[in-house]
């Protein structure tokens, strides 16, 4: 067993050098045996040259198991099964919510037809048209079916470069309204679910579309490719068509001379899935008393405090992670029940991956927390909590003489110079001197 | 000559019947002394060394740190795991008497190479303070009887269960400390007044300083003395005694007071402390007008001046409630109220209805806490207006001051209980002397000497009291012991019960014969007898358990110790991580933050009635109405006591109405007491239960897979005599995490956000592989067919 754990970890290393994922470069590719991994090559094989390590195997094969005691064997699945109707136990829609909870990032591939997976979608706030129902568009006018689609690709934080369109063939799905769900690829606006691969459904289109396109499975707010950033840092990307990723659409072209762009769309959203593009990371977070450098558990009420934390972004290039100055829209928060400070946390100038926010403390005593909590689409969330106490000035820490007090100053010491002189006239005084002073002692 | 109804050794020398009786009287105190430690220690015999209850371990947890980092560390202590995220600024907002005591003692022991842990310092310091209450309460009883009476009533003090209730060993609270400063101060006062020093006046104030560091009833004190006084000066009784007595206690004491952190500017500022202040005023005027009536003789100059000081009276009574009604005083706060109106409380504060201790006093518990003392108790207050001196008229005043409040609230039981020894001691000490006194009554005679005499009998003791009859008592005194031919013992005798000596010449009726007196003394000391007897039974039964740790006998009749609170927090000590927040109802947080040194949302200083009714609006909340809050909050497990299984009786869903109240308190909208019960309005945990009440995370943590334990048999709830439901309530958003032996402490752990976005109850539907309704949003959309 150890031996076994210790070759993983070897291995682990050695091809650490080369992964381009920031999470790890295994991947188990569940292939449905219908499909030819042959029509895969150039998907496939873009991702050997990466340096993945793919491991392929069937939706009901048993061997290898995706989680084995607990901890999962891979760091990315590729889940290309949309027409198996069940699959082996160590996949079942909840084992892969639990592959996802461990930090293994998915990719998922529906179709028109009823799957294991039809049932997971609603999880992920994916609704799917009825079974049957493949996207269909009759524009642009092409030579192929209606069903196989050139879709434009609109820029999105996962497919950055302008790219040609590229030939989709499956379904839509329709994004529930979930912050953590983005779609990478919309369905162009003129095409419709339908359930005949014809023109039949044309004619209903016509009709429904003249009152309104109420109800419709069509538009372009229906999407083709959503990307999913689970709340634990993974990853997974839903495909409405397995055909995306295929040789026959990557080499097909969309204008005469003019190749698809389904090699770089499906290499750039497996680069998403697989934690290499827009992957994240707080190093750590320092935080000090102005003109002071050590980071103290509790800071006084009114402090002048510096926050400063060092962010990196994985470089695929360079499998590293690089101080990261990009992004101009942190906040931090430094909260107690309520953030009683927000305030921007923008780059140092001249420092890469630092930012840094100076902030005077509140006039509050409790447990505060500085919270970092950077949500955008498509990246890796940055979340952070440190938590400090804010405590009043210490017994001594207050201001020694107040001008204010000054009236309370003036009575203690005429007082106690009042009891001294009469004390001293009682005591020199003779007998009558002292029964007039013991009247003006009752006074 | 007298005749004697039993001889007495005539051949004894005055000093040595000095020497023996006041050696007699160091060893009676002694094992006064010995006697008051030693039934404390029942707790520590049948359970071990242990803090108990719920205060002490706040205040043992603080003299940890107090002498770990020093008295400086300890005024600056924030506490952020206490009322998480507020955090609590302990060293202003803590008596710190008993802290500083032990924190003393320790160093004291140290110092001395006895290297004594602080634990044992804490359990064992309420027992030994005991023993200093029992001398002080000889010193204040000796100032109003005499010394026989005082030992008595030490002895009294010592064991009677109304202060061992709060004084066991382990029970380390700021009552441990606070009856023995509040009677030395008392003592300090009486003796202040009876002699008008200033250095007692001092002394005095030096002790209430102590008192106000060390307990929030230094109140009582603050209220009594100005009382005494104002009562003193309404009975004509003015005199420069009274003057310096009060003008030294009041200017030295409320300065010092104004030290403690805690209390700051109150004693200027707050109606409870007016009372003491205005007294003081009052005097001052008083003082100036007598002076000035000693040196004017025109009576028309008086008139004007008595209209003068009425005048300013009332101008400074109307000054303060003007001060109060500007906001400048603050007004009366809900805690005294409360004192008034029983059911003011239960109306506009329920958190401080919902302490047990602060319910009305039951009648039994009267005779349960002093037994035969409170039989006694009025005829001693009774002696003490027979004579009525100044101290007497405080005794009265104390008495029926603590009267009142012992039947307003349980634990001001405690106040009441120094006066009931004291009141009974006199009336006890009386009894015996007058049955003790050999002297029997002989026919009339010398009638001029006797019918002087009638009111004063120690004046023997205390001659420079200035009161009218001392002289003419003194003379009486002078002829009884004349009249004796005893030698100094019965001089002795005599001197100590010459009143009734000279009363029975008087009158010509009275005891007669040895035979009388024998049973009237053999019935006083059995009933001793059978006090000493309730004393350490209701003290090894009732009041030694540390409530930490429970108590059961097996078949057999051995002792089986019910563990579970130690046994959970211990979990919560050892399995998670040290920042995780225990959320718990109030009792428990300052064991919870003892013993498994966790942070807490709230504990028993229940200074942030919002933070409580959050708490209770989690627990009676259904679960996605709770679980924002918990996040909001930072929880991670949530505690509950269930009592349930074994039949402990003190567990949260008994306590769960009160949540409900406190919550209903800041949410009216959103909780109603009246959900919670049946339709018939009961309150009932098995099918009947209301919806509500079955969908509060309370109930469900209660009886979350309770049913099972059954297996399949009729569940049963031991402390509500109810049959649980079979199919048990379910949990989406939390998870058990630990369950102690007998089920008394469960805690559950808090889930985290799911990380699909989804609530966690549909998470958990999916998880366990239900259908998932058809969303919305899709039959929105058809496809066309």
């Amino acid at each position: 067993m150890f031996s076994r754990w210790g070759l993983l970890l070897v291995l682990g290393l050695a091809s650490w050098a080369t992964a381009k994922s920031s999470t790890g470069d295994s991947v188990l590719v569940i292939l449905e045996p219908k499909l030819d991994k042959d029509n895969f090559s150039i998907f496939f094989d873009g991702l050997r040259e990466k340096g993945y390590d793919l491991t392929f195997r069937a939706p009901k094969d048993v061997e290898p198991a995706v989680i084995e005691y607990d901890s999962p064997q891979f760091s990315h699945v590729i889940l290309f099964a949309p027409e198996t109707k069940s699959f082996a136990n160590d996949i079942t829609p909840q084992s892969l919510v639990t592959l996802l909870e461990k930090k293994t990032n998915l990719l998922l591939v529906v179709s028109s037809k009823q799957t294991p997976l039809t049932s997971l979608a609603p999880e992920f706030s994916l609704v799917l048209p009825p079974p049957g129902t493949p996207l269909l568009s009759h524009f642009p006018e092409r030579d192929t079916p209606a069903t196989v689609i050139p879709v434009n690709v609109s820029p999105n934080p996962v497919v950055t470069s302008k790219l040609p369109p590229v030939w989709f063939s499956g379904i839509p799905f329709s994004l529930q309204n979930n912050p953590l769900l983005f779609p990478i690829l919309s369905a162009p606006p003129e095409s419709f679910a339908a359930d005949s691969e014809g023109d039949s459904g044309a004619e209903a289109v016509v009709q429904v579309s003249e009152k309104g396109g109420e109800g419709l499975w069509a538009g372009s707010q229906m999407s083709l490719v959503a990307g999913f950033q689970a709340l634990g840092g993974s990853r997974a990307t839903w495909v409405g068509g397995v055909d995306l990723f295929s040789d026959e659409y990557a080499q097909k072209e969309t204008k005469p001379g003019v190749k698809s762009g389904n090699k770089e769309f499906a290499s750039a959203v497996a680069a998403w899935t697989f934690q290499e593009s827009l992957a994240l990371r707080i190093d750590r977070v320092t935080h000090h008393r102005v003109n002071q450098t050590e980071a103290l558990q509790a800071y006084t009420t009114n402090d002048e405090i510096v926050f400063t934390a060092h962010i990196s972004k994985f470089n695929s290039e360079t499998s590293a992670w690089e101080p990261f100055s990009g992004i101009q829209d942190m906040q931090l928060e430094f909260t107690m029940l309520d953030p009683h400070i927000r305030t921007a946390l923008p780059p140092v100038p001249g420092k890469a991956g630092e930012y840094s926010v100076t902030f005077r403390a509140p006039d509050r005593h409790g447990v505060f927390k500085f919270v970092i909590n950077h949500k955008r689409k498509g990246w890796t969330h940055l979340e952070s909590s440190t938590m400090v106490s804010l405590v009043p000035p210490r017994h001594d820490g207050y201001p020694r003489f107040l001008s204010a007090a000054w009236p309370y100053y003036i009575g203690a010491i005429s007082t106690s110079l009042g009891f001294f002189i009469f004390s001293a006239l009682w005591l020199a005084g003779d007998d009558r001197e002292s029964k007039k002073s013991k009247g003006s002692k009752a006074e | 000559m007298t005749t004697k109804a039993y001889a007495l050794p005539s051949d004894l020398s005055p000093a040595t019947v000095t020497n023996t009786t006041s050696l007699l009287r160091i060893i009676a105190l002694a094992f006064i002394s010995g006697a008051a430690i030693a039934s404390r220690l029942f707790a520590v015999i049948n359970f071990e060394s242990i803090i108990h209850e719920f205060d002490p371990w706040f205040n043992y947890r603080a003299t940890r740190v107090l002498v770990a980092d020093g008295f400086y560390e300890f005024w600056n202590w924030f506490d952020p795991t206490a009322w998480y995220p507020l955090g609590r600024v302990v060293g202003g907002t803590v008596y710190p008497g008993l802290m500083a005591t032990s924190g003393v003692i320790y160093k004291i022991l140290h110092a001395l190479n006895l290297p004594v842990d602080i634990r044992n310092i804490c359990v064992l310091l309420a027992p030994g303070f005991s023993s200093l209450t029992a001398w002080s309460t000889y010193m204040f009883t000796k100032e109003l009887k005499d010394e026989s009476a005082g030992l008595l009533a030490a002895a009294f003090i010592g064991i009677v269960p109304g202060y061992i209730s709060r004084s066991v060993a382990g029970s380390y609270d700021n009552e441990a400390i606070a009856i023995f400063l509040l009677m030395f101060t008392f003592f300090n006062w009486i003796k202040a007044l009876k002699t008008g020093s200033a250095f007692f006046g001092t002394i005095a104030a030096l002790f209430y300083f102590y008192m106000v560091a060390a307990w929030g009833g230094y109140a009582f004190i603050t209220n009594m003395i100005p009382l005494h006084a104002l009562a003193l000066l309404l009975m004509g009784r003015y005199s420069s005694r009274l003057y310096v007595a009060y003008s030294s206690w009041y200017a030295v004491g409320t300065l010092a007071s104004m030290q403690v952190p805690f209390v700051g500017f109150q004693p200027v500022r707050t109606s409870e402390h007016m009372a003491a202040l205005g007294v003081f005023g009052l005097l001052q005027i008083i003082a100036f007008a007598e002076l000035v009536r000693s040196h004017v003789s025109s009576k028309q100059f008086q008139t004007l001046l008595y209209a003068s000081v009425i005048g300013l009276g009332f101008l400074g009574t109307l000054a303060i409630i003007g001060l109060t009604y500007k906001g400048w005083i603050a007004p009366w706060t809900g805690r005294f109220y409360s004192l008034w109106d029983t059911g003011y409380a239960k109306k506009y504060i329920p958190i401080i209805a919902s302490v047990s201790e602060h319910q009305p006093t039951a009648w039994p518990s009267f005779f349960m806490d002093l037994q035969f003392l409170i039989f006694l108790f009025p005829a001693g207050v009774v002696m003490c207006f027979r004579e009525l001196r100044d101290e007497h008229v405080f005794v009265i005043i104390y008495a029926i001051v603590a009267s009142y409040f012992a039947g307003v609230m349980v634990r001001l039981m405690l106040t009441l209980t120094p006066v009931v020894c004291v009141a009974a001691a006199i009336a006890f000490s009386t009894v015996l002397d007058t049955y003790i006194n050999p002297v029997e009554p002989e026919a009339p005679a010398d009638e001029a000497a006797s019918s002087e005499v009638n009111s004063v009998a120690s004046d023997v003791t205390n001659p420079s009291t200035p009161t009218p009859v001392s002289k003419k008592s003194k003379k009486a005194v002078k002829d009884s012991s004349a009249s004796s031919t005893t030698g100094p013992f019965g001089d002795l005798v005599a001197s100590v019960t010459s009143g009734k000596s000279g009363k029975k010449g008087e009158r010509s009726f009275g005891v007669f014969g040895l035979d009388t007196r024998l049973v009237v003394i053999f019935h006083a000391i059995g009933m001793l007898i059978f006090f000493v007897w309730h004393c350490t039974w209701v003290t090894s039964n009732a009041y030694s358990s540390p409530s930490v740790v429970l108590a059961s006998s097996n078949p057999d009749g051995s002792q089986h110790i019910i563990d579970d609170f130690r046994e959970a927090y211990y979990w919560l000590r050892q399995n998670t991580p040290e920042t995780a927040v225990v959320m718990s109802w109030w009792d428990y947080g300052y064991q919870i933050a003892g013993m498994a040194d966790r942070p807490t949302l709230v504990d028993n200083n229940t200074w942030n009635n919002t933070h409580i009714a959050t708490v209770g609006k989690a627990m009676s909340s259904s679960e996605e109405v709770a679980y924002p809050i918990l996040r909001k909050h930072d929880v991670d497990y949530v505690l509950v006591i269930f009592g349930g299984l074994i039949g402990y009786s003190g567990d949260d869903i008994n306590k769960f109405l009160w949540m409900v109240r406190i919550a209903q308190g800041v949410w009216p909208d959103e909780i109603q007491e009246p959900n919670y019960f049946t339709r018939k309005g009961e309150y009932k945990i098995d099918d009947e239960a209301s919806p509500t009440m079955k969908n509060s995370l309370m109930y469900k943590m209660s009886y979350y897979r309770y049913a099972e334990l059954f297996g399949g048999g009729q569940a049963l709830d031991r402390v509500r005599g109810q049959q649980v439901p079979k199919t048990g309530p379910t949990l989406d958003y939390l998870d058990e995490a630990f369950t102690s032996e007998n089920w008394i402490v469960r805690i559950y752990e808090v889930k985290k956000e799911d990380l699909l976005g989804r609530d966690l109850k549909s998470a958990n539907a999916f998880a366990q592989g239900k259908k998932r309704k058809r969303t919305k949003p899709a039959s929105r959309r058809k496809a066309l067919l």
